[in-house]
């Protein structure tokens, strides 16, 4: 018994000692294989991954170069009469001075004699989810015939704030006109640092000199933004 | 005797390829580790060249000249805001002075209007005349204003009496927008 035990362990030490030279190598290859698949396979996806970043920082940098450009070479005082004409003609809020104006500039601009109407004012701050474009409506009695109505209404169409007719009755000489006046607030989600800045338009130019020969526009832009004595010089009130 | 044999000769042979075999697993392993080595050595090297960190320092320079621009900055935001909009309103919004002329038109002098209502789909109108081809004259234009699909895409004779108190006639007509 102790000769086969013997046998079998002078039979490993004989194969041990026949191919000891090839079991490090071996153990090397194995390490490396393990080391390959470990360290180098990530560490070549840390490499596109920080070229990807690379990219994406570049791109944003070049619109950051692109914004400032644009900020330095647009005019500030062209930009302030640009946007007031712009806010006249669709406030970021309601503006119920202005659409008194806009009546009874139109109304008297056409010799026509208004009946009483009234406005609804509604929430200050509307709470609820705003349409795409909110309008404050309101049903005007109008002393015209029919003609004397389309040039209230055509006239109408060329004062800010923006509004549209959307009922015409006439009767004899007791019509109506039902008027939606149009405001626009400023969406919160809308804005995004670092978003590109867009220089205006030959578009936008076309519509903001459109609005500018629109008829009371002049008469908004003589009075004061925050006094209520020179605004009531062109309303009846 | 046999004097051919030579144990020697073979026991020669098998440590030559045993020598072989070794070198040459010495030889893949060293190449392995200096592969390994190598390739990772270069993808490190290569991470640290790509480092973005000096463009952001550039993102930073130029978002702090912007910061002094703030104000343009919103102004511009929402001039664009605006103008988009308007935009939009003046493209969609219906003119019916537009439609009110054109009706206006098409009625002959003789014919008096009691009653019109135009709204962004539908035309009603009353008409008075004592004379019935005023009315005919009238009604004429209007479906010839429907064949040409000129503003109103149908016509509708709602009604057609003799008022005789007022020894006139009365016409009643509907047309879509």
């Amino acid at each position: 018994m102790n000769e086969k035990i013997n046998a079998d362990f002078k039979s490993l030490k004989f194969i041990f000692e026949r191919n000891k030279n090839f079991i490090l190598p071996s153990v090397i290859i194995l390490a490396c294989i393990v080391l390959f698949f470990q360290f180098v396979i990530p560490q070549f996806g840390l490499l596109l991954a920080a070229q990807e970043e690379a990219k994406q920082a570049s791109l944003k940098l070049q619109t950051l170069k692109e914004n400032l450009n644009v900020l330095t070479n647009t005019d500030e005082k062209a930009l302030d009469a640009r946007l007031k004409t712009l806010n006249l003609a669709l406030p970021l809020n309601k503006d119920f001075s202005g659409i008194l104006n806009a009546i009874y500039f139109a109304s008297q601009k056409k010799g026509i004699i208004l009946g009483n109407f009234s406005l609804q004012i509604g929430d200050l701050e509307d709470t609820k989810k705003q349409e795409d474009f909110p309008s404050i409506s309101l049903l005007v009695p109008i002393n015209a015939n029919a003609s004397g109505v389309n040039s209230f209404v055509e006239t109408l169409a060329k004062t800010v704030p923006l509004s549209e007719v959307t009922i015409i009755k006439v009767k004899n000489a007791a019509s109506s006109v039902k008027i939606s006046f149009y405001y626009k607030p400023l969406g919160s989600s809308e804005y995004k640092e670092d978003s590109p800045i867009q220089p205006i338009s030959q578009k936008g130019l076309e519509i903001i000199n459109k609005l500018s020969l629109f008829e009371n526009v002049a008469v908004f832009q003589q009075i004061p933004i925050s006094t209520s004595s020179a605004q009531e010089s062109t309303t009846p009130f | 005797m046999n004097t051919n044999i030579n144990l020697l000769l073979r026991a020669d042979e098998e440590t030559l390829k045993r020598l072989r075999r070794v070198k040459r697993f010495n030889f893949i392993a060293i190449t392995s580790l200096i592969g390994v080595g190598s390739l990772s050595l270069l993808l490190f090297l290569l991470i640290q060249i790509i480092n973005p960190s000096s463009v952001r320092t550039q993102q930073n320079e130029i978002r702090e000249k912007i910061s002094k621009l703030q104000d343009r900055q919103a102004k511009l935001f929402v001039l664009n805001n605006r103008i988009n909009n308007i935009e939009k309103i003046l493209q969609r919004r219906i003119d019916l002075s537009y439609v009110n002329n054109s009706l206006l038109a098409k009625i002959p002098g003789r014919l008096f209007i009691e009653d019109l209502e135009i709204d962004d789909k539908a035309v009603v109108m009353t008409a008075q005349s004592t004379s019935l081809s005023a009315i005919g004259e009238l009604i004429n234009n209007l479906t010839d204003m429907v064949r040409k699909k000129e503003i109103i895409k149908s016509l509708t004779l709602s009604t057609l009496l003799f008022d005789e108190s007022k020894n006139s006639y009365q016409v009643s007509v509907e047309a879509e927008l």
